[in-house]
């Protein structure tokens, strides 16, 4: 060509190696398999010399590598390479995270097929057919607690017998419901209980 | 495990949550530390690999009584108080001058170790050049050269590849900036002569060079342009001293890749030059007693004939719903 005779040589962009680099262009990595014959002197010069051809070689082979083979864009951050995933493998810090053990509700809920409750259902205010006002579901003024403060209550005769003794009835769905809440406390327990021991 | 801590606090969840086990990793910290007796030239060398790692690393000014081929449990435990899985120890002694150990940790637990016995007369620090400094982050190309890093056994020189990797990779992304492309890490292992490799006398075992290059680009009137290089400094010369390998199950542990990262291929389906996509699909052997043809007039049977065959048909279709749902229930 006109112009190669005109402007100075051009200068070389490729590398000649008997054994061919391999990359990992994901970690930004050229292997230079042929041996690196340094030069038996005492003499730094020579050898940092040696060193930096061989350095160069590389890095020149990589960037070529990277230039022809990952996809340019251009943003207006800058031209971006997409590099490849890595391959070389290295070892993890941590490792690999195990997903939560299922809890037996968990389990029977899947079985089932019962889905979680909604944002909807989960709140704490319900309409009130009856007077007509919204009320909490639980809480202060809780629906949960309606009729548990009335000063008169109907016994039941027969329940009355079987009572615990220091019981009475005034009480008896707070009793309830803190027995409940230690059931679960209990389930709770099992099933921490059980993921250590599948672990 | 120091102890298992139940966070009280929204502080105190993010900072476990940080330090937990996660499927894509964050990138390594490194933690640079040394012992009793540590040369200047060792520890000039800590701070010029601090500086190349900056950003994910911490460094302790202290000394610290540890020889980490001997006892490595504190070792284990700084990497654990510091979310630190890459260690650097530096030491120095009559027997072993200048020594930088790497460490790798594996779950807060001691994964393998590398004694890096740097050449103090050939030691030259970043400050030593004076050349333009790389930005703090900047990801190395990195160059490995010499027949020892291709080894299929592993060896020294592929455990000091794999750290040096994982010294130098960073914070591993699938994008980069062109011209974040501005230095380039060499690391060359001399030939093994074979008188050298009889001798079990570290100083005569093959020199492991470690350098760091600038990386100008020039126009060559070409597509891609031309390479030239500059050294930047540290200029380093090791020698492998003693290594503990990693275990073969904690190394397999270590090796393991979460499922997520890759999507999986799909069987039996293929994109053919044009993009379509083709897909193999298996059918069950084909009954031609079933099939339905044209329904015409006068293939039509009887009208006696018929009446009979309707009313066993209705039967058969009123049973088989209800074997259904007794299945179900």
């Amino acid at each position: 060509m006109a112009a190669t005779t005109e402007k100075p040589a051009k200068l070389p962009v490729t590398v000649d190696k008997p054994t061919p680099y391999t990359f990992d262009l994901g970690l930004l990595l050229a292997n230079d398999p042929n041996p690196v014959s340094v030069p038996r002197t005492h003499d730094t010069a020579t050898l940092e010399a040696h060193l930096t051809s061989v350095a160069r070689d590389g890095a020149q082979v990589l960037i070529n590598q990277l230039l022809t083979t990952c996809p340019i864009s251009s943003t207006p951050q800058g031209v971006l390479l997409s590099l490849p995933p890595q391959q070389t493998p290295l070892p993890r810090e941590k490792p690999v995270p195990t997903p939560k053990p299922e809890t037996k509700w968990e389990a029977f809920a899947k079985r089932r097929g019962i889905k979680p409750k909604t944002r909807e259902q989960r709140r704490n205010l319900q309409y009130n057919e009856a007077t007509g006002e919204w009320e909490r579901r639980w809480g202060y003024k809780g629906a949960n607690k309606a009729g548990q403060d009335e000063p008169i209550i109907e016994v039941d005769a027969k329940k009355e017998a079987e009572r615990q003794e220091g019981t009475s009835v005034r009480g008896d769905k707070r009793r309830e419901i803190r027995e409940r809440v230690k059931r679960n406390e209990r389930r709770m327990r099992k099933n921490l209980r059980n993921a250590e021991g599948r672990k | 495990m120091l102890r298992q801590i139940k966070p009280r606090n929204a502080r105190s969840k993010r900072a476990l949550e940080k330090r937990a086990p996660k499927a894509v990793e964050n990138p390594k910290t490194a933690l640079f530390l040394r012992g009793t007796s540590c040369s200047q030239i060792t520890q000039d060398a800590l701070a010029d690999l601090y500086a190349l790692r900056q950003t994910h690393a911490k460094r302790f000014q202290k000394k610290n009584p540890v020889h980490p081929f001997e006892d490595a449990s504190s070792l284990a435990f700084f990497s654990e108080k510091n979310d630190c899985s890459l260690l650097l120890f530096g030491s120095s002694n009559k027997k072993r001058p200048h020594t930088i150990t790497f460490v790798r940790t594996f779950d807060y637990k001691i994964l393998d170790m590398l004694e890096f016995c740097l050449d103090g007369e050939t030691f030259r620090s970043i400050s030593q050049f004076k050349t333009e400094k790389v930005p703090v982050g900047t990801r190395p190309l990195m160059v490995f050269a010499g027949t020892a890093f291709e080894s299929p056994v592993p060896n020294a020189f592929t455990m000091a590849k794999s750290m040096l990797l994982d010294f130098f990779r960073g914070e591993t992304s699938d994008k980069i900036d062109v011209e974040g492309l501005r230095y380039c890490v060499l690391v060359t292992a001399d030939e093994p002569t074979s008188a050298e490799t009889a001798a079990d006398d570290p100083a005569s075992k093959p020199v492991l060079r470690l350098r760091v290059y600038n990386i100008r680009t020039k126009r060559s009137g070409q597509r891609l342009p031309r390479v030239e290089l500059e050294e930047h400094g540290p200029r380093m010369d090791f020698r492998l001293g003693r290594m503990q390998e990693p275990d073969e199950a904690m190394l397999k542990e270590a090796m393991r890749k979460a499922k997520t990262t890759e999507e999986r291929t799909k069987k039996n389906i293929s994109t053919d030059i044009m993009g379509d996509k083709i897909g193999r699909i298996h059918m069950g052997k084909l009954d031609l007693s079933e099939l339905q043809t044209r329904k015409m007039k006068g293939l039509k049977r009887e009208r006696d004939q018929r009446d009979g065959d309707e009313e066993e048909e209705t039967v058969v279709w009123e049973e088989q719903p209800k074997q259904k749902r007794k299945v179900k229930a």
